[in-house]
């Protein structure tokens, strides 16, 4: 995490992780035999990686604004978002052949990673300091 | 000694859930003032430095995945008042 | 003197409970508020010393996630206040 500087490529490489982690629910739902949390998780996770590319695009442009004009528009967008979100929810929760809870779970996927990821690159920068006093 | 009829105590829990779930989704406004304040700093940093406007953007999209999720938890309890009982 | 019937007390009990759970959400709007603080400043610091970017990412993400225990614990209350009463 700490090396990579282009934001494109932290959203791939974002992406690659959180599907290869995501790998797990999917795979032990099918061999369950429960199609409804299969489904329910693919829907969150999809509709998360696509407010990914929107909140880089939301970010982009407003870095381009001054000060008060970007607070009033990324705060709005957030709004946009939060509708996006309920919208989600609603549909899967209306649905019988969605799982409501898998698919609010597919949502949180995302950040799971990102905290994960932290997490370990922390216990590695503290195991390499520990290496390097012991030398 | 008061009885409620069946009707009467549908209605009580009906609309208790209802306001319940009114009340849970005012949770929804903290991302938002949070994420409106880190792009106004956003901006001013980019205006001093912009040459690390690369790194200014990846640091928010990491800041903005983990700040929206407090949103979520209330839509999550909302819709499962509204729906679930 | 007024009595209520068991069944009665038992709507009002679970009434009461559903309310309470939509209001501990409300508690969601501080780790919301916190967490863009925290991203606004690391912005902040980024662009004011771009070599330090990767232990500022770090710090950062380690603090909201932190922050985010108390909207954890509201959300925790909730489900208890649905589920068991």
């Amino acid at each position: 995490m700490k090396e990579i500087q282009d934001p494109v490529k932290m959203q791939k490489e974002i992406i690659k992780k959180t599907y290869l982690i995501s790998l797990f629910p999917i795979i032990s739902s099918l061999i369950a035999g429960s199609f409804d949390v299969f489904l329910g998780f693919i829907f969150g996770l999809i509709i998360s990686t696509l407010l990914l590319r929107i909140k880089y695009n939301n970010i982009r442009r407003a870095l381009d604004m001054n000060m008060e004009k970007a607070e009033k528009f990324i705060r709005n967008r957030y709004f946009i978002e939060y509708a996006l979100y309920f919208i989600v929810l609603f549909t899967s929760a209306r649905n019988t052949r969605i799982n409501f809870l898998a698919a609010a779970v597919g949502l949180f996927m995302m950040k799971f990673t990102v905290v994960l990821w932290s997490v370990i690159d922390l216990f590695k920068d503290t195991f390499q300091s520990k290496i390097d006093e012991y030398k | 000694m008061i009885e409620f009829s069946p009707e009467v105590i549908r209605t009580v829990i009906r609309t208790a859930s209802l306001i319940g779930a009114g009340a849970a989704l005012i949770a929804g406004v903290g991302p938002g003032i949070g994420m409106g304040y880190a792009a106004g700093k956003a901006t001013s940093a980019v205006r001093r430095q912009p040459q690390a406007r690369g790194a200014i953007i990846t640091t928010m999209l990491l800041g903005q995945i983990i700040s929206g999720s407090t949103g979520i938890y209330s839509l999550v309890i909302a819709i499962f008042l509204v729906f679930n009982t | 003197m007024v009595e209520f019937s068991p069944q009665v007390a038992e709507t009002i009990i679970r009434a009461a409970a559903l309310l309470g759970a939509g209001f501990a959400m409300i508690a969601g709007i501080g780790p919301g508020v916190g967490q863009g603080y925290a991203a606004g400043k690391a912005v902040e610091s980024v662009a004011r010393d771009p070599e330090a970017r990767g232990n500022i990412i770090t710090t950062m993400l380690l603090g909201q996630a932190v922050a985010e225990s108390t909207g954890i614990y509201s959300l925790v209350i909730a489900i208890v206040l649905i589920f068991t009463i």
